[in-house]
């Protein structure tokens, strides 16, 4: 396994997110917006994914070919469950869309190292 | 008495917990009968069943057709209404037909007297109708009341049509509300069947009636909308719901699917943007406070959730036009040279194609295994899937282009190319095939500043068999 040595002088392996989360789904909320659903077994796995600067939103906002403005994220500790949401690149079911439902858009989320 | 108005008359909040039977949610794909029947033993006080979403896409709106297979839909519609007239409480069915428009209500009431009719029962049905009228609609594009949705930075941005998109619009519905649901109680029904509604309106409009607390009964409502599906693991069987004054209690009728604080506090998130703050046309719901504690190991209590009505109402938009008639091609490639350069070939072909038919017609490629799905890195591939939509305005415009285009991507030369034969790989034949119409949402939008009373209309239907049969 590959480690990385993180500036705060710790030295800590990450995992792929697959490994640390329990559910990783994306689904529409409504035909414009995109909402993803992170859950986690444990806190450790939580906090894990909390801090990772995979999950930043400007991370994110790169993994999904948005500005991070466009992307919201809400941590909710008591359910261990992270939220992002964004728009869309199309509205549902427009010619061209590959996704109608959207719940097939968690894919590059699987493999970011946390 | 109709079955509304004996249980406005007998039921009081702070007696018996008010059993709410959540049979559906998504009527006419197979309510599963053992779960549902384990429900009406415990005598709920009402049913509700939802019928449709937005989420199937802008066909079913556009075409006014419903996604779920009819017979499936007859099936269902036969086993709520009988259970419910034989239990004598009401039945309350949301987004009749999938988009609940004109033709989707319709369907769905035909469907009700057909079966009404075979039980030779009589009962009071209302009928909401969700069809927003025009000359509404206009006003408010006018004066600039009908405006894009918020949280607008996640949420991609759909123009305000103009006048002439809106005029296409071949159906246009407002998501009705608990106002609009208690107004229909109010007429004391059997049977409350409405066009599209919001999910929560179908569990939480009898309660708020009956005096229940709103943010409860709407987070309530909120929850078993959608069934088992706040369960561990999540479910289609049928859901129910014992609402107090204080707090509510959540159990699946399947006994292998548990309802624990877990399950349910996650179900909040779905579907949803924002998990703390749910809109609803009269207010916001904010579950901030919202508390779950396990009651045992399959049932969880819920308490906590507030809501702050306000002070006009917003009714949440959709319309849908039609792009066009639909072919489309499949077949599968498997030349590593020619899946390199693809893009370039598909360009290529549509340019000679373009030549032999000229026409508003277009192609849209959908290249499976190749980011048809998700934005994929470039990479080499062995083997991809080809769906190539074709869209005319008529259907044989449409077939045309997708025969004609097949032909020449079959046998189209590029540099390199080693597989003279051909460069297709058909499954069967023929390999273009109509798809019917394709539709686009240009309205899911907030109108603001209207009476909902002047957008949903509310009719009472009384039905008589009986006579029929003596």
């Amino acid at each position: 396994m590959w480690t990385v040595a993180l500036p705060r002088g710790e030295d800590m392996s990450t995992l792929p997110l697959s490994q640390v989360a329990r559910v990783i789904r994306s689904k529409n909320a409504g035909p414009l917006c995109l909402t993803v659903d992170l859950f986690f077994p444990d806190r450790p796995s939580f906090e894990r994914a909390r801090d990772s600067q995979a999950l930043r939103l400007e991370s994110l906002a790169v993994l999904y070919g948005l500005q991070a403005g466009q992307v919201r994220r809400f941590d909710l500790e008591s359910i261990l469950a992270i939220k992002v949401s964004m728009p869309r690149r199309l509205c549902a079911g427009d010619p061209g869309d590959g996704d109608v439902y959207g719940a097939q858009q968690h894919g590059p989320l699987l493999e970011l190292q946390v | 008495m109709s079955a509304t108005a004996a249980l406005m008359q007998s039921h009081r909040p702070g007696g018996e917990r008010l059993r709410v039977l959540s049979a559906s949610g998504q009527l006419g794909f197979g309510i599963a009968g053992p779960a549902f029947e384990r429900g009406l033993e415990r005598r709920p006080h009402f049913i509700g069943c939802d019928m449709g979403s937005i989420d199937p896409g802008p066909f079913y709106l556009g075409s006014g057709q419903m996604a779920a297979p009819l017979a499936m839909v007859r099936r269902d519609l036969e086993l709520v209404l009988r259970a419910a007239r034989s239990l004598q409480v009401p039945l309350i069915i949301g987004s009749a037909g999938t988009a609940g428009a004109g033709p989707h209500l319709q369907a769905t009431l035909d469907l009700l007297r057909e079966i009404a009719r075979e039980c030779d029962g009589s009962l009071r049905l209302a009928v909401v109708h969700s069809d927003v009228p025009r000359s509404v609609l206009e006003q408010a594009v006018r004066e600039g009341r009908l405006r894009s949705l918020e949280p607008v930075q996640t949420s991609l941005n759909l123009p305000v049509p103009g006048a002439l998109e809106l005029k296409a619009c071949t159906h246009v519905v407002a998501q009705c509300g608990c106002d609009t649901f208690e107004a229909a109680l109010r007429t004391g029904p059997d049977v409350l069947l409405a066009g599209r509604s919001c999910d929560t309106a179908i569990y939480a409009a009898l309660p708020r009636l009956l005096g229940y607390d709103a943010g409860l009964a709407l987070h309530m409502a909120k929850i078993i909308e959608c069934t088992s599906l706040c369960c561990e693991p999540g479910g289609r069987d049928a859901m129910l719901a014992e609402l107090g004054p204080e707090d509510f209690i959540l159990e699946s009728m399947n006994p292998s699917l548990r309802a624990t604080p877990a399950s349910v506090a996650a179900h909040a998130l779905y579907e949803q943007a924002d998990p703390w703050q749910v809109e609803e046309p009269d207010g916001t719901l904010d579950l901030r406070q919202a508390r779950y504690e396990a009651l045992d190991d399959r049932r969880t209590r819920v308490s906590g959730a507030r809501f702050t009505p306000r002070s006009q109402p917003t009714l949440k938009v959709e319309g849908a036009t039609r792009v066009g008639a639909r072919a489309v091609l499949l077949a599968g490639l498997a030349d590593p040279n020619l899946i390199a350069r693809l893009p370039a070939a598909l360009d290529e072909v549509l340019e000679r194609v373009r030549a032999l038919l000229p026409g508003a017609w277009r192609m849209v490629p959908h290249v499976y295994g190749q980011g048809a799905v998700r934005p994929l890195p470039a990479r080499a591939s062995q083997e991809v899937g080809l769906v190539l939509e074709f869209v005319a305005e008529e259907a044989e415009e449409a077939r045309t282009a997708a025969a004609v285009f097949k032909q020449n991507l079959l046998h189209y030369g590029y540099p390199g190319r080693l597989s003279t034969g051909g460069n297709l790989a058909f499954a069967f034949t023929p390999c273009e095939i109509d798809a019917g119409q394709s539709y686009r949402f240009v309205l899911y939008h907030l109108l603001e500043g209207v009476d909902p009373a002047d957008v949903f209309r509310i009719e009472v239907q009384d039905w008589s068999f009986q006579e029929a049969l003596a």
